[in-house]
């Protein structure tokens, strides 16, 4: 798809002896707007507009407030170091911590979209994580500063006439606002918090002075209180033609889209999140062109990933194997064909997605790049 | 069938529009043996008009992942370059997408390959690089190219809220699995639709520049169009090849809602020509996030 094959003039739609006449003007006028640029003998570059957004992508911000919101759940509340106004969010919106390890870590928004000068996140610490949770607990205290990009939304809200929202444990972060938004716009909505103990799930106050004002229309539900739910059970509390928002661990979110078919809800939104990590990895190498330089690909990091340190304006899209923007060629060695796009003639003449796809352990892949 | 968005109608306190999603492609499958060839029941010419996208958008589409790709290392805002990113993948998904109808089309006994080798040649050749040009000149063809794409964006978004807003082709037994692929690929470009804007504006702000392109691609688009379908019904074996293509038809199929109204369809574009003109003033992203998490295709795709 990205090779550029030479293609003659096409034959006429009917299939009649003679050149398409409409095809002919077309190629005039673009060969016409070609031919007068090229007789352009001074450069010229024209003004390039400051960044389209006109704030910083990266903003430090301070933390203002740290909260313990439940065993394991502290919030912060970041806000500018000179109180400025902060970029405007909705519902779902999450933002970029850069921690002081150089971790870099996602947490949705769950204040106040109103709040325009101040962030609240919360973060559960995994016992076994890699690090980041840990270090937002330990590491972060008040009145430190933090870089944060964003606020971005892979999680938007609709507002559909009938909701149900379904929040497992921590998950309840982005979920939070959308409730809050729901009753504000006055539709029909149903909020259900499952978690291990009441003790364990963060917001109780605030989901508490939410039922209040809407009756019936909250659940908590404990593990320890109600026993597991099962997933069909959560989905039978949608109604009719509802929408499903639904945020909590990944076998919470398989389990409601395996289950959301044989339901009476019609719509289901999730997180979509970054690429899953790496399974079985092997370390390999990639070669830039026949001498270039040997770039070592580690167990855990994508191909894909190493090169674009290498080369910056590598084009890539879904860095999961299925929309083949990345494709690269590879000249020499044997590819672990990983992706869902090429089809066996173009693995045959060399086409690769360093996006997921790999090569055996300590093997050399020499790229025409 | 979609009922969901459409039900806000009855209580919407304000629109909600999305100005900072994130865009990310969606691995949808779609399958076409049940499909018939007029998927529109009784409505070969409405059917046709719509279907000329299928014949025109996996080359263009492609030629828009080429020019963006070329447009990348331009970029000096690092949101605008993850906007372009996830621009990119959405279109690739989309040509592919199309280009599995094609296919379908054949089965059904109508051979789209006359126009798609036009396409082909216009999106590959016409509208291709040109080696001969020196840096300086080659920049200038880049930018005139990406202020025909966001003409052509401007296009796009129109017909994807049209179609997302429109109940009457369910109404008219429309097919699901092709109505889904409209809606799909309509939802991603609303939800996408200020990115080709926003990159010609970043790389040339002169009015000058996205009004020019609106001014070829207007007509030229307009008459590809009546190219297609004129093609298509000739090319139709389930229709009589005496069968003229009139413009009272078009008319008659907007009565019925089948296809975007002319008039609508003009203010639109000479919106446009605004100086003030932002692709966000345009529809709102609310029915495509609705409608994405309500698309058999788009809530099977694995991520």
């Amino acid at each position: 798809m990205n090779t550029i094959t030479p293609v003659t003039r096409p034959p006429d739609l009917y299939g009649r002896p003679r050149s398409d006449s409409f095809m002919q003007k077309l190629a005039a006028l673009s060969d016409h707007a070609v031919t007068r640029l090229a007789r352009r003998t001074t450069p010229h570059t024209p003004p390039r507009r400051p960044p389209a957004t006109e704030m910083p992508v990266i903003r430090e911000l301070v933390v203002a407030a740290k909260h313990q919101e439940a065993e394991d759940v502290v919030s912060l509340r970041l806000a500018a170091p000179d109180g400025a106004i902060l970029p405007p969010w909705q519902p779902g919106a999450h933002i970029e911590l850069h921690l002081p390890s150089g971790r870099k870590r996602q947490y949705s928004l769950c204040g106040d979209p109103a709040d325009r000068y101040r962030y609240r996140i919360a973060v559960r610490r995994i016992a076994n994580g890699q690090g980041g949770s840990a270090e937002v607990h330990d590491a972060l205290t008040d009145s430190m500063r933090v870089a944060v990009t964003g606020p971005r939304n892979a999680f938007p809200f609709a507002a559909e006439a009938s909701i149900l929202f379904i929040a497992g444990g921590i998950g309840i972060t982005p979920i939070l606002p959308m409730a809050r938004e729901a009753a504000r716009r006055g539709l029909d909505w149903r909020l259900v918090h499952t978690g291990r103990s009441r003790a364990s799930m963060p917001f109780a106050a605030e989901l508490a002075e939410l039922a209040a004002a809407a009756p019936s229309r909250v659940s908590i539900r404990p593990d320890d209180e109600f026993s597991a739910p099962e997933t069909a059970d959560l989905l039978n509390l949608s109604p009719a033609e509802g929408a499903v928002y639904c945020c909590g661990p990944a076998p919470m979110i398989d389990g409601v889209r395996r289950a959301f078919g044989d339901s009476r809800a019609s719509a289901l939104h999730f997180e979509r999140f970054a690429p899953p990590p790496i399974t079985d990895g092997r370390p390999f190498e990639l070669q830039l062109g026949g001498t270039g330089r040997v770039l070592p690909v580690p167990h855990d990091r994508s191909a894909l990933d190493v090169l674009h340190e290498a080369l910056p304006d590598l084009p890539f899209s879904c860095r999961q194997g299925f929309c083949g923007t990345c494709q690269v060629r590879v000249a020499q060695g044997h590819v672990d064909h990983r992706d869902r796009r090429l089809t066996a003639t173009e693995r045959a003449a060399g086409a690769m997605l360093p996006c997921v796809s790999r090569a055996p352990e300590g093997q050399r892949l020499v790229l025409e790049v | 069938m979609f009922r969901a968005a459409h039900a806000h109608r009855e209580s919407p306190p304000e629109p909600i529009d999305h100005h900072d999603l994130v865009l990310r492609p969606r691995d949808v499958t779609f399958h076409w043996s049940a499909t018939p060839l007029h998927w529109l029941p009784g409505e070969p010419f409405a059917t046709h008009t719509i279907d000329v996208l299928h014949l025109m958008l996996p080359e263009l589409e492609r030629w828009f992942v080429r020019t963006f790709e070329q447009a990348l290392p331009l970029i000096t805002d690092d949101r605008l370059r993850e906007d372009v990113r996830g621009f990119i993948g959405q279109e690739a998904m989309h040509a592919e997408a199309h280009q599995e109808v094609l296919e379908h089309l054949l089965t059904k006994g109508l051979d789209p390959a006359p126009y798609t080798l036009q396409s082909e040649w216009i999106f590959r050749r016409v509208l291709g690089d040109r080696p001969e040009l020196t840096l300086a000149a080659a920049h200038a063809h880049l930018l005139q190219r990406l202020a025909l794409i966001a003409a052509f964006e401007h296009f796009t978004a129109y017909m994807g809220h049209w179609i997302l807003s429109n109940e009457h082709l369910d109404q008219a037994g429309a097919d699901p699995a092709m109505l889904d692929l409209f809606r799909w690929h309509g939802a991603e470009e609303v939800e996408h639709r200020s990115v080709a804007f926003d990159l010609l504006v970043h790389l040339d702000p002169r009015y000058r520049r996205r009004v020019v392109g609106m001014l070829v691609t207007a007509p030229a688009l307009t008459r590809l169009w009546i190219r297609g379908v004129r093609f298509l019904m000739a090319a139709d074996p389930e229709l009589d090849d005496r069968i003229k293509v009139r413009f009272r038809d078009y008319l008659a199929a907007t009565r019925k809602d089948l296809l975007p109204p002319p008039g609508a369809f003009t203010r639109s574009v000479l919106r446009y020509f605004r100086p003030g003109y932002h692709p966000t003033q345009e529809g709102s992203t609310q029915l495509a996030v609705a409608y994405l998490a309500a698309s058999p295709a788009a809530r099977a795709a694995a991520q």
